[in-house]
């Protein structure tokens, strides 16, 4: 402005005006051609970059929970598992327990119930032979009144009728 | 030195031709260059989404360094507008410069006082501008009487002195750089075929350097902005 004014020109009033007009018309596309969109995107990115960083924290402490909560069921399973399996082998052990023992109680209900058989066959046997010794007694006795019989002969008879009592009892 | 212009007036204004096609064709390529740059803006960024990602955070990166919090974040379009603005502006006469009989057409608009003075301007009213919507009148005021109140004589000095430096110091380096290369091209074309190949390492080497020279400068414009913004908008002590 001095210098020029010292050489003589004139002052360019009209240039300041326009350099004015055209900074300021400059200025307001500029900012709607590219600075605005471009810091508008500039805020959403550093937005968007903090989210991911807060989300990928978020899903990595997920995955966290998840792994362990997955590895306590795994540890359940396996502990129910080897439950299961006591269990049964518990229970196979009993059944095996009770069929031996029922076993066994058959097994002696039998023998003594054959026992029992046993007894009870010798104790019919004796009555029955009993009952025969009786009759037999009965019809000697009546043979003797029937008829008079020396002592020697009543022995003999006796000892043959024993014998041949012997003989029955044998061949029973 | 003098270069032959051409005007006319408007509404008693007067008007310099060159200066309003270059600051048209400075306008026109930055946002040729954000249009361009931003037509598919996705999640995840392109190529051109990503340089102009990486400028705008180098222009937030200047402005927070002086103003910081909400006011820093309104900041950043103006800043990251300025920066390209002048960034191209600085570039254009380096590449093209459009002389039609002695009066140039095209050139950078930043080898002109009237350009950088008025972006001073500018940007010293927005922060008296910033400084009273902040503060209020009366405390916006108050810091001129500060820290003694005979300082406020110093403090309007320095107003006026920031006005100047922030925008002589890059119409000076611009208008010096375009000078070396009319004076380099000039030397050329007078010289003959021999000075042709002196003079042709050392346009490019000029060339080169007034592209790091024009980056620097917008650098330095944008962050000395933020700082004068950053001075009128808390209370000194």
């Amino acid at each position: 402005m001095f210098s020029y004014s010292v050489v003589g020109a004139e002052l360019y009033t009209g240039d300041m005006l326009f350099v004015m007009i055209s900074f300021i018309i400059l200025m307001f596309l500029v900012g709607k051609i590219a600075y605005k969109p471009i810091v508008k995107m500039m805020q959403d990115r550093s937005d968007k970059i903090a989210n991911d960083i807060d989300s990928a924290e978020q899903s990595r402490t997920e995955a966290a929970e998840l792994a362990s909560k997955r590895q306590a069921e795994l540890a359940s399973t396996r502990e129910e598992a080897s439950g299961i399996i006591s269990q049964a082998k518990d229970s196979g052990q009993k059944q095996r327990d009770q069929i031996i023992d029922d076993a066994r109680q058959d097994a002696s209900n039998l023998k003594s119930a054959a026992e029992k058989d046993i007894e009870r066959q010798r104790q019919e046997a004796l009555a029955n032979s009993r009952k025969d010794v009786a009759s037999l007694s009965v019809e000697i006795a009546s043979k003797i009144i029937s008829k008079q019989l020396k002592e020697d002969d009543q022995k003999a008879l006796v000892d043959s009728y024993i014998e041949g009592l012997g003989k029955q009892n044998d061949t029973k | 030195m003098q270069q032959p212009t051409t005007t006319f007036q408007f509404l008693g204004l007067t008007f310099n031709v060159g200066n309003m096609i270059s600051i048209l064709i400075s306008a026109c390529l930055v946002l040729l260059l954000v249009w361009g740059l931003s037509r598919h803006i996705t999640m995840k960024p392109g190529k051109g989404q990503n340089l102009l990602e990486y400028a705008i955070d180098f222009t937030n990166g200047i402005v927070k360094g002086s103003v910081s919090g909400e006011m820093g974040k309104n900041l950043g379009l103006w800043a990251f507008t300025l920066f390209l603005f002048i960034l191209i502006a600085n570039q254009l006469g380096l590449f093209l410069h459009v002389d039609v009989s002695g009066v140039s057409y095209v050139k950078s608009p930043t080898a002109d006082p009237v350009i950088t003075l008025t972006l001073s301007l500018m940007t010293l009213t927005f922060a008296q501008y910033l400084g009273v919507r902040t503060l209020g009148y009366k405390r916006h005021f108050e810091n001129y009487l500060k820290p003694f109140s005979i300082f406020i004589i110093v403090n309007i000095f320095e107003e006026f002195t920031n006005f100047l430096t922030l925008g002589l110091r890059l119409f000076g380096n611009i208008y010096a750089g375009e000078m070396l290369l009319t004076l380099i091209s000039g030397m050329a074309v007078k010289g003959g075929p021999l000075m042709w190949v002196v003079s042709l390492p050392l346009e490019l080497a000029w060339q080169g350097f007034s592209v790091f020279i024009g980056c620097i400068q917008a650098f330095i414009f944008v962050t000395l902005s933020s700082v004068y913004i950053s001075r009128k908008i808390e209370i000194e002590e």
